[in-house]
C-alpha cells in the first residue's frame, strides 16, 4: 500500500500543532528549531520527506528528554519551491520565531538565496543535500556530499573495477551538474583520459523525451572501448531517462550508468527490473547493514505509519546534522549561535552506515562513500565502501579554487583562505 | 455627466491612495528606525522588508492593470519584464561586490570564476555604474516589450493568442536563463549582494530607504498611470479594449496605442523588479516562471482590474495571505490560493475595488465586460467608461 | 575490467572441453558453490569459472539465479542455495541438483552479492556451458553472449559447437560469434579478412564497436579492409540515424498530440482556457496507478491488461471530474474566456495539492506491461514498444475523436452549439448539457492520455504542469478549433524539436521551438489551420 492519506492527516496535525504555538510568546521551556523545506511546488517531491524526517528526529529527541532539559519544538514553514520565498521564510524563522537553528533547503539556489540572511542575522543552517561545493559559509553546515565525497570515488570505481575508458557526462543544465562535470572532466583528463573519450550532454529540467540522448549514448558507446555514463540528471527527469534506457536495452553490463541524484526515493517511481546493475554513489543506502540503520528504518516506518517508506541519503545527512547540533548545543550549554559554532567543530556523531561522522573546520563532514548497484526491488546492493572521506569545499580540480581552503576555527576563521597568497578572501589583490 | 462624476471620484480615490502610500513611505521606516524594538508600534526589519516586497508586487500588478484593465491585453508574461528589471539591478549589485567574492576575483562575479570564464561578457559592461544600470532597468524591459509588441500588435495578434505567446515568451526566457552559458548565473541566479551605491544592503537604514523608494515609485507610477488613463489617450485606450475594430475604423492607429501602453507597463514592471531584488537579496530564473506571471494576473483580478488601485490592494492582500498561510498552514496554502481564484472569478468578477465602486451596476457591468471580451463590440464606449 | 578473468574462465573451460569431451560427474560443483559464501567479488569470479569448468550443465539454473541476485547462503552453516520467494519465506533450492531444501525465513539467509563484472562473467560462463545445449533458445543466447564479449579463447568452443549445429538461425549467429572471436585470435590474415567481411555484413552499432575495438591491434595489411568495413557500416548507419530521428520526432509529436488533444476540445472547440487540463492528464495517470495497485494486490495475472482496464476507468474518472468542474464553475464563465483561465488555474492548484495530500508528493510507480517493455530492431533502428504503442494509440484517439465529431449526433450538436449557441438552442438542443458533456469529453480524453503518458513519464502531482504549456503551444500553433491543426501542429513540432536537438542540444532546441512558435503566430495570428469566418475575425 502506498496510499498516504494517513500521512496527510499526520502532516496536517503537525502543521496545526506548530501554529498553535505561533504568535504566542516564545515559551522559555522549549527550544525552537526551523524546518525550511518546500511542501508545495516542484521541489515538494523531494523535500517533504526531509520535513517528515526532521519532525521524527525532533520527536525522538524529545522522548529522550530534549536538549538542555528543554523540549525541542519544530517550526515548519513552506517556502513553496520559490527561491526568494526561501529568503523571506528564513528571515521569518530567525527574527520572528527566534529559532536556534534551521534545517532545510534542497537546491543550491535555495541555499544561495538564504545564505546572506543567515550571515546577516547570525543563525545556523544545516544543509542536507549533496551539492557542487565551492562554498563555505560561517553559518552553514554542509552535511550532504561535496563532489569529492560522491563523484570522484564513483568514477574511480568504474575505472578500476569495470575498466571504463570512455565517459558520457550527462546532466541537467544547471549549476550542480555543470560544476561536477567540470571537476570530473579535469579529474579524468588528469588520469590520462583523452578529450574525445568524454562526451558532455545537458538537458532541461524535467526533460521527458530521452530517445535521442539514449541513442547518442549507444552511438558513443560503440567506439570499441568500455563506456559508462555519469549521470547528474536531476530528480524528476530520471524516471523517463531510466525507462528509456531499459526499453532501448542499454544494460548495465554493457554501458553502466552511475547516478548522483538517484536514490531509493526516486527509484520508488520505477520498475527497476530492467535497471539491475546500474549504479549510484551516495554516502548512505537504505540497504546498509548496520544496527543503527535498522533502528532508524524501524522508527521511520513507525513514525510514518507506512512500512514501505524508503529512507535515503539526504535523510541520513539530516540525521547527522541534527545530532551534531544537539551534541554541540549540549557541549556549549547554550543555543547561542557563536558558542554553538565554536563547539560544533570536531563533534563526532554516529552516521547510519555504522561509522561516525565528524564536523570538520570547513563546515563539511566526514563520511564514507558507498557505491551501490540497483536491485530489482528498488534497493541498492552496496558493491564498494570507502573509508570516511573529508568533504572538500574547494575542489582541487578547478583552477581558481585549488589554492583555497576553509577553516572556521580561531584564529583563521576564514571560508576562503588562499594558501598561495596567505590571505583570507580568495585571490586577494 | 455620470462618467465625468465618476472620473472625479476615481481621481480622488487615487489621490487618497497616493497619500496613504506616501504616508507609509515615511511612517514605516520611521517606526522601524526611530522607535525602540519593544515599542508597541515598532515595525521589525523583517516585516518592513516583507512590506517592501509587497509594494514591489503591487507595482507589478499596477503595470499589468494598465495593459489588461485598460487596454485589454492579458499579458501572461509580465513576470519577464519584472525579472529583466531585477536582473539589471542584480547585475549592478554583483558588480558592487568587486573583489569581496569568495574567490576574490576583482573582475568577475563568483559564478563566472568557478565556471572558468576568463573575461566579463560584453553585456555586463557598464553595470558598474549605477545610473547606467538604472537606465537599463527601464530600457531592457521596455525594449523587449517594444520588439515583442511591435510584431504582435502589427500582426493583430490578440485575445487568447496574445496571452499564450506572452506565456511562451516568458517560458522561453526562463529556459534560457536557466542555462549557465547565458552568463547570468544559471539557476542559482545572482545573489549575496554587499552594497548599493555605497551602503550595505543589509543595514537597517538601507532597508528603510529601499522601502521608502518602493513606496515612492509605486505612488509615482500610480500617478503616471492615472494621468494616462484619465487623459484623452486613456479614453481611446478603453475604446481599444472594448471595441478595437471600431477604434481602428475611426482612424486611430491601434497598434501604436497598444505598443505605447505595453512599453510603459513593461517599464513599470522593470522598476518593480529592480526594487524587489535588493530587498529579497536574490534574482534567479524562477521569476520568469509562467506560474508567477499568472499569479500577478490573479492579484489584479482579486483587487479589481481597470481600477488602478485594485491591483495594489489585491497584490498586498494575496501576498500577505501567502506569507501567513505558508507559515501557519503550509499544507493548505494551495487550497486557499486555488479557492480564492475560483471564488473571485465567480463571485467578484470585478474584484474588490471594482465591486465597491460598481455597486448596484455590477450585474450590468459583467454583461458589458463579457460582451466586450467576446469581441462583439456592440457596447457603447460611454457605458464602459462608467466602470 | 576483467577480461582477464573472463579469459581465465574460458581457458579453463576450454582446457576442460578438450581434456574430457565426454564429461563425467567426477568433479562436483557443490563445494565450489559453498565457497561463494565467503568470497569477495574477485574470488567469486574465479569460482564461477571453476564451476563452469566442471562442465556440469545442471548448474545452469543456479548460475542464472546467481546473475539475478537470487543466490543465498544459510547463516547457520554457510551452505549456498538458490532461492525463490514463497509467501513470506524463501524456498531454498540446491544449486546443483535443483531439489528443494525446504523453506526458511528471510532473516536466516544472506544474499550473495553480484556486481556488473560478476554478472558478465556469469553470462560468459553460461554462454560456454550452453553452446551445445539441447535447447535452441539457450544456444542462441549463448552465441549472443559470445558475440557481445568476444575473445580469442571462445573461438575453439564456438567452432566445436558450430560443427554440431544444425539449426540455420543459430548457425548464422554462431558464424558471427566465430568471426568476432576470430578477430582477436592469432589466426591467419586470410581468415581474419573473411571475418571482417562477415562482421561488416552484420552491420549495426555492435559490429561497429567490435571492429573499432580491434583497429589498433590488427595486422597492418588488414587495415584497409577494416576501415572499408567500418566506413560502410557508418554510411549505412547514417541513413538509419536519419530515419531514426524522424521516428523520434513522430513519437515526440504523438506524445504532444496526446497531451494536447483533450485541450483541442476544451480550449479549441469550447474556448475555455483550461489551465486544469494538465491536471486531468495527471488524474488519468493516477487512475492508472490505482488500477495497477488494485490489480497487483488482487489479480496479479491481469497485470498485462492493466492499461486496457485503466483506459475506461481514467476516462470515467476524469470525465466525471470535468463534468463537476463544468457544472460547478465554468458554466458561469462562458463568454469570459480570460476569466476561465483564472478559475481553471485555481482548480488546477487545488487538484494538484489534493493529489499531493492523498498520495504524497513523491513519484508513484506505474509499471509497464510486458507488451509495453523493450524494443525491436527495424533495420538499423531500434524501436521501443512503448513509443510505438503510444504513436498508434494517439493516432487512434485522434481518428476516434474525429469520427465522433463529424459522424455522431453528439458531435453534430457539439459543433452546432459552439458555432451558434442561440440557433442551436432554438433548434431544441439542450445547450447546457452539450456544454457539460463536451467539457467532460475533453477532460476524459485528457485522462486517457494520462494513461499513456504514465508509461513514459513520472507519475507525480507535477505531471500536468510539465505538459500544460506545450499543449497550449500545440493547439495555438495548429489553429484553435481545428483537430487537424492539432495533429499537424503536434507532429511538426515533435519532428522540428528532434531535428534541432542533435545540433543545438536539448535545452536550446526547446527554446528555439518556442521562439519559432512566437514568430509563426506573428505571421499567422490564427495558427496553422485558421478557421475562416466572421465569428472568429471580429
Amino acid at each position: 500500500m502506498t496510499f498516504k492519506a494517513r500521512l496527510g492527516g499526520a502532516l496536517l496535525a503537525a502543521a496545526l500543532s506548530t501554529t498553535a504555538f505561533q504568535g504566542a510568546f516564545a515559551a522559555d521551556d522549549t527550544i525552537k528549531i526551523g524546518v525550511l523545506h518546500s511542501l508545495s511546488g516542484t521541489m515538494a517531491i523531494s523535500e517533504t520527506t526531509l520535513k517528515d524526517a526532521m519532525l521524527m528526529l525532533v520527536e525522538e529527541q524529545n522522548k529522550k528528554g530534549g536538549v538542555l532539559g528543554k523540549k525541542l519544538e519544530a517550526v515548519v514553514v513552506d517556502p513553496a519551491s520559490d527561491w526568494p520565498l526561501f529568503a523571506e521564510k528564513a528571515r521569518q524563522l530567525i527574527s520572528q520565531d527566534k529559532v536556534a537553528a534551521v534545517f532545510g533547503c534542497w537546491t543550491s539556489s535555495s541555499r544561495k538565496s538564504v545564505l546572506p540572511v543567515f550571515e546577516e542575522l547570525n543563525s545556523i543552517l544545516f544543509y542536507p543535500v549533496q551539492y557542487e561545493g565551492e562554498e563555505s559559509s560561517r553559518n552553514i553546515f554542509y552535511t550532504g556530499a561535496a563532489p569529492n565525497q560522491q563523484a570522484i570515488p564513483a568514477v574511480d570505481y568504474l575505472a578500476a573495477t569495470e575498466g571504463v575508458e570512455r565517459w558520457v557526462l550527462a546532466g541537467t543544465d544547471y549549476v550542480y551538474p555543470q560544476t561536477t562535470n567540470k571537476i570530473l572532466k579535469a579529474y579524468l583528463m588528469s588520469k590520462g583520459v583523452k578529450e574525445e573519450d568524454i562526451m558532455i550532454n545537458y538537458t532541461p529540467f524535467g526533460h521527458s523525451d530521452w530517445q535521442t540522448i539514449v541513442s547518442d549514448i549507444k552511438k558513443f558507446g560503440s567506439a570499441g572501448k568500455k563506456t559508462a555514463v555519469v549521470s547528474t540528471i536531476n530528480g524528476d527527469a530520471n524516471v523517463p531517462f531510466y525507462k528509456e534506457l531499459g526499453n532501448q536495452g542499454v544494460k548495465a553490463e554493457d554501458i553502466p550508468v552511475v547516478a548522483f541524484s538517484v536514490g531509493e526515493e526516486e527509484l520508488a517511481g520505477l520498475d527497476t527490473a530492467p535497471l539491475v546493475g546500474h549504479l549510484a554513489a551516495w554516502n548512505y543506502f537504505q540497504s546498509v547493514d548496520a544496527p543503527v540503520n535498522a533502528e532508524f528504518i524501524k522508527s521511520w516506518h513507525a513514525y510514518t505509519k507506512n512500512d514501505k517508506r524508503v529512507t535515503n541519503d539526504p535523510m541520513e545527512a539530516a540525521y547527522i546534522g541534527f545530532n551534531a547540533w544537539v551534541k554541540a548545543v549540549e557541549a556549549a550549554g547554550t543555543v547561542e549561535t557563536d558558542k554553538v559554532l565554536d563547539s560544533i567543530i570536531g563533534v563526532s556523531v554516529p552516521n547510519l552506515s555504522g561509522g561516525t561522522s565528524t564536523v570538520m573546520p570547513n563546515h563539511h563532514i566526514t563520511k564514507p562513500v558507498l557505491i551501490g548497484e540497483i536491485q530489482a526491488d528498488g534497493q541498492f546492493d552496496i558493491v564498494q565502501e570507502t573509508p570516511a572521506v573529508v568533504g572538500d569545499e574547494w575542489s582541487d580540480y578547478l583552477p581558481d579554487s585549488k589554492d583555497l581552503i576553509s577553516d572556521w576555527r580561531k584564529p583563521m576563521e576564514c571560508g576562503n583562505f588562499n594558501v598561495a597568497t596567505g590571505k583570507c578572501g580568495g585571490k586577494g589583490s | 455627466m455620470m462618467s465625468a462624476f465618476i472620473f472625479r471620484a476615481l481621481k480622488s480615490h487615487i489621490l487618497a491612495t497616493v497619500v496613504v502610500i506616501l504616508a507609509a513611505a515615511v511612517l514605516v521606516p520611521a517606526s522601524n528606525l526611530l522607535l525602540p524594538a519593544d515599542h508597541a508600534l515598532h515595525i521589525p526589519t523583517y516585516v518592513m522588508s516583507l512590506m517592501g516586497k509587497y509594494l514591489c508586487y503591487a507595482l507589478l500588478a499596477l503595470a499589468l492593470d494598465l495593459v489588461w484593465g485598460y487596454c485589454g491585453i492579458l499579458s501572461l508574461g509580465h513576470g519577464a519584464f519584472f525579472a529583466f528589471g531585477g536582473y539589471a539591478m542584480g547585475m549592478y549589485l554583483m558588480r558592487q561586490i568587486g573583489s569581496r567574492g569568495v574567490y576574490g576575483n576583482p573582475d568577475l562575479p563568483d559564478f563566472m570564476v568557478f565556471l572558468n570564464w576568463k573575461e566579463l561578457p560584453w553585456f555586463w559592461y557598464g553595470f558598474d555604474f549605477f545610473p547606467f544600470a538604472m537606465l537599463m532597468v527601464l530600457f531592457v524591459p521596455g525594449l523587449l516589450a517594444f520588439v515583442f509588441g511591435w510584431f504582435a500588435f502589427r500582426s493583430r495578434v490578440n485575445g487568447v493568442y496574445l496571452s499564450i505567446i506572452t506565456q511562451a515568451m516568458t517560458y522561453a526566457l526562463m529556459l534560457s536563463f536557466f542555462r549557465n552559458d547565458m552568463g547570468f548565473g544559471g539557476n542559482n541566479g545572482l545573489t549575496d549582494y554587499k552594497e548599493i551605491v555605497g551602503f550595505s544592503v543589509q543595514a537597517g537604514g538601507t532597508r528603510a530607504v529601499l522601502f521608502a523608494m518602493s513606496a515612492l515609485m509605486l505612488a509615482l507610477c500610480l500617478l503616471i498611470a492615472s494621468a494616462i488613463v484619465n487623459s484623452k489617450f486613456g479614453k481611446v485606450l478603453v475604446g481599444v479594449r472594448d471595441a478595437e475594430s471600431r477604434v481602428r475604423f475611426l482612424g486611430f492607429r491601434v497598434e501604436n496605442i497598444k505598443l505605447f501602453t505595453f512599453v510603459v507597463s513593461a517599464m513599470f514592471a522593470g522598476i518593480a523588479g529592480a526594487l524587489f531584488v535588493p530587498q529579497v537579496g536574490i534574482i534567479n530564473p524562477g521569476e520568469f516562471a509562467p506560474a508567477n506571471s499568472i499569479e500577478v494576473v490573479v492579484w489584479t483580478a482579486v483587487g479589481g482590474r481597470g481600477t488602478l488601485i485594485g491591483p495594489i490592494i489585491g497584490a498586498v492582500l494575496v501576498n500577505a495571505g501567502k506569507s501567513y498561510f505558508t507559515g501557519a498552514f503550509p499544507e493548505l496554502w494551495l487550497f486557499a490560493l486555488g479557492g480564492l481564484f475560483i471564488a473571485v472569478t465567480l463571485f467578484l468578477p470585478k474584484g474588490i475595488v471594482g465591486t465597491i465602486q460598481g455597486g448596484f451596476s455590477t450585474r450590468k457591468a459583467i454583461k458589458v465586460a463579457s460582451d466586450a471580451e467576446k469581441g462583439r463590440g456592440d457596447v457603447t464606449p460611454i457605458a464602459q467608461a462608467a466602470e | 575490467m576483467t577480461t582477464r578473468h573472463f579469459f581465465r574462465i574460458l581457458i579453463t573451460l576450454l582446457a576442460f572441453a578438450f581434456a574430457a569431451p565426454t564429461f563425467a560427474q567426477g568433479n562436483d560443483p557443490k563445494p565450489l558453490f559453498d565457497q561463494l559464501a565467503d568470497a569477495n567479488f574477485n574470488d567469486a569470479e574465479k569460482l564461477v569459472g571453476q564451476i563452469a569448468a566442471t562442465g556440469d550443465t545442471r548448474v545452469v539454473p543456479a548460475l542464472n539465479a546467481f546473475a539475478e541476485g537470487d543466490l543465498y547462503f544459510r547463516k547457520s552453516d554457510k551452505a549456498v542455495f538458490a532461492a525463490k520467494a514463497a509467501a513470506s519465506q524463501l524456498e531454498l533450492i540446491d544449486p546443483v541438483t535443483g531439489e528443494s531444501a525446504g523453506q526458511v525465513a528471510k532473516g536466516a539467509v544472506t544474499k550473495i552479492k553480484v556486481n556488473n563484472n560478476l554478472r558478465r562473467a556469469i553470462r560468459a560462463a553460461l554462454g560456454g556451458l550452453t553452446l551445445m545445449s539441447p535447447d535452441r533458445g539457450a544456444r542462441l543466447a549463448a552465441a549472443d553472449a559470445i558475440l557481445r564479449s568476444p575473445s580469442a579463447e571462445a573461438l575453439e568452443l564456438v567452432e566445436a559447437a558450430l560443427a554440431k549445429e544444425s539449426d540455420r538461425a543459430v548457425k548464422a549467429r554462431m558464424q558471427e560469434a566465430r568471426a568476432v572471436s576470430l578477430l582477436s585470435s592469432d589466426r591467419s590474415v586470410e581468415e581474419k579478412r573473411a571475418a571482417i567481411e562477415t562482421i561488416g555484413k552484420l552491420g549495426g552499432r555492435d559490429a561497429l564497436g567490435i571492429l573499432n575495438s580491434v583497429s589498433s591491434s590488427i595486422d597492418a595489411s588488414l587495415k584497409p579492409d577494416l576501415e572499408a568495413a567500418i566506413a560502410s557500416i557508418q554510411n549505412e548507419q547514417q541513413l538509419w540515424d536519419m530515419a531514426q530521428n524522424v521516428w523520434y520526432g513522430l513519437s515526440l509529436g504523438s506524445v504532444l498530440l496526446l497531451a494536447a488533444i483533450g485541450l483541442a476540445i476544451t480550449f479549441g472547440v469550447m474556448g475555455i482556457i483550461n489551465m486544469a487540463h494538465g491536471e486531468m492528464v495527471m488524474l488519468g495517470a493516477y487512475s492508472t496507478f490505482v488500477v495497477q495497485q488494485v490489480i497487483r494486490e488482487n489479480a496479479p495475472g491481469l497485470f498485462d491488461w492493466s492499461l486496457a482496464i485503466a483506459l475506461p476507468v481514467a476516462f470515467l474518472v476524469t470525465g466525471a471530474v470535468g463534468l463537476v468542474i463544468e457544472r460547478g464553475v465554468i458554466r458561469f464563465l462562458y463568454g469570459r474566456p480570460l476569466e476561465t483561465l483564472l478559475a481553471t488555474w485555481g482548480i488546477s492548484l487545488i487538484l494538484q495539492q489534493g493529489i499531493r495530500t492523498i498520495f504524497g508528493p513523491t513519484n508513484q510507480e506505474v509499471g509497464n506491461p510486458s507488451w509495453m517493455s523493450g524494443s525491436f530492431p527495424l533495420g538499423g533502428m531500434t524501436i521501443t514498444w512503448n513509443r510505438m504503442w503510444i504513436v498508434v494509440f494517439s493516432l487512434s484517439i485522434f481518428v476516434g475523436l474525429l469520427l465522433l465529431m463529424k459522424r455522431s449526433a453528439f458531435g453534430l450538436q457539439m459543433r452546432a452549439v459552439t458555432q451558434n449557441r442561440r440557433m442551436a438552442s432554438s433548434m431544441g438542443i439542450r445547450t447546457p448539457w452539450v456544454d457539460a458533456f463536451t467539457f467532460a469529453l475533453g477532460s476524459g480524453i485528457a485522462g486517457i492520455a494520462g494513461v499513456a503518458l504514465s508509461q513514459i513519464d513520472n507519475v507525480s502531482p507535477n505531471l500536468g504542469q510539465s505538459y500544460i504549456i506545450d499543449s497550449f503551444m500545440v493547439v495555438v500553433f495548429g489553429g484553435v478549433g481545428n483537430l487537424w491543426g492539432t495533429l499537424v501542429g503536434a507532429l511538426s513540432l515533435g519532428i522540428l524539436n528532434k531535428f534541432l536537438e542533435p545540433s543545438v542540444g536539448a535545452v536550446l532546441g526547446k527554446i528555439l521551438v518556442l521562439v519559432l512558435i512566437i514568430l509563426f503566430i506573428q505571421k499567422r495570428p490564427r495558427g496553422l489551420f485558421a478557421l475562416k469566418g466572421r465569428a472568429i475575425e471580429a
